[in-house]
């Protein structure tokens, strides 16, 4: 027998699973809030509720909704990105110092969290990935053969940067966060570039959908020098 | 909070085309014994593995096994879905996988016991019925482990 956490209650709906709990938490967040036992306890212990129901299917609604974070109370960004990235010539100089300046961060992140970090699924390093990430840009090339270590090192280097900005314990905002990521950083400009060139090459365009959400691309990309010019 | 009407308009659109119709005749399997007497596994869809496990490909129906003996705290996630916030689960692996919740549990007597495995599969890319054959693997695995309920979360 099985009790699901449900999301997405129009899937859950047509799909009838046996048993399901709807919870109105962002997507992402199943158990409604990071490190809060209580809460967690109390969408669990809703969701076992449901194994003792004699028929079904049953879909019930959750009552609590998860917490919001109001922007003014939110930790502040403890990274400056004062120095525009366009400051820095090309994009592999311009990742690489935004990496020294992010390092400090996500290695107090890393120190608070007691160890643990989700970066590290392209088995390279961020310098390494960084790097590499940079030369293509400023070479105006496609990993067309490594897609995966490509999207895998998108990954990293997306939780690498947003573990250095929630470096300080706090509840943070996620709209804030993810401005800070797709409109201040050198990544995010990065990224959005990388997003524009699959989007431009016809056998890879659909891959844009799956290194950068469609709500913030395409946007204005700043130019660099490319070896190209 | 989220409900469907709170998202960009292709999210909302998206989500909706997984609106599928029931993958067979309805399963129900009722209970008989007490949840204090019951055998939990989890199993999630948010593509978690072992740092020095397989990262799961773009659309992937396979599944990886996590041990109920290791440390959650290392589990990383390579799901292919760009559009949920990972932050939450960098700060609390209990956000999609509550295995410290469900260990409180077992402790307090609440439940009878955890699985000695539990399983992560990637939820995206794919429709349901490609995860058939995985599931099924899945399935005999829990029944070998006297499983008796699995508590499933997405993300």
């Amino acid at each position: 027998m099985t009790t699901a956490i449900s999301l997405v209650r129009e899937n859950t709906e047509t799909m009838q699973p046996p048993r399901a709990l709807w919870v109105s938490f962002p997507l992402g967040r199943p158990l409604g809030k990071p490190g809060d036992a209580g809460f967690q306890h109390r969408v669990i212990a809703a969701s076992l509720d449901l194994l003792t129901r004699q028929a079904g299917p049953v879909l019930v609604d959750y009552p609590e909704d998860a917490p919001t974070v109001d922007i003014k109370t939110a930790p502040a960004c403890p990274v400056s990105f004062s120095k525009p990235a366009t400051d820095t010539d090309t994009w592999k100089a311009a990742l690489l110092n935004e990496l020294q300046t992010l390092t400090p961060w996500y290695d107090l992140g890393r120190r608070r969290r007691k160890g643990r970090t989700l970066v590290g699924i392209s088995n390279f390093s961020m310098t390494e990935n960084l790097e590499k990430l940079g030369q293509l840009l400023d070479d105006e090339i496609l990993p067309v053969s490594e897609l995966n270590w490509f999207k895998r090192a998108i990954e990293d280097a997306k939780v690498f940067y947003l573990e250095a900005l929630t470096a300080q314990p706090g509840d943070y905002n996620q709209e804030q966060l993810q401005k800070i990521l797709w409109n201040d950083t050198a990544i995010g400009a990065a990224i959005l570039k990388f997003n524009d060139m699959f989007l431009a090459n016809t056998e890879l365009s659909s891959f844009a959908r799956i290194i950068a959400p469609r709500n913030v691309a395409p946007r204005n990309v700043p130019t660099r020098t490319t070896n190209k010019d | 909070m989220v409900r469907l009407r709170d998202l960009p308009d292709y999210e909302r659109k998206h989500l909706l085309s997984k609106n599928l119709p029931p993958l067979g005749p309805p399963a129900w399997t009722p209970l008989t014994k007490s949840l204090s007497e019951l055998r939990i596994a989890l199993i999630t869809t948010a593509g978690l593995h072992f740092r020095d496990d397989p990262a799961f490909e773009f659309a992937d129906s396979t599944f990886r096994p996590i041990s109920g003996n290791e440390d959650a705290n290392y589990l990383v996630m390579s799901h292919s879905s760009v559009n949920f916030d990972k932050t939450g689960f960098s700060e609390d692996v209990n956000l999609v996988f509550p295995i410290d919740r469900f260990r409180e549990l077992e402790a307090e007597h609440k439940i009878g016991s955890l699985a000695d495995v539990h399983y992560s599969f990637m939820g995206a890319g794919l429709n349901p019925e490609a995860y058939e054959a995985s599931a099924s693997q899945v399935a005999g695995l829990l029944k070998q482990d006297k499983v008796d309920a699995v508590f499933l979360t997405p993300v």
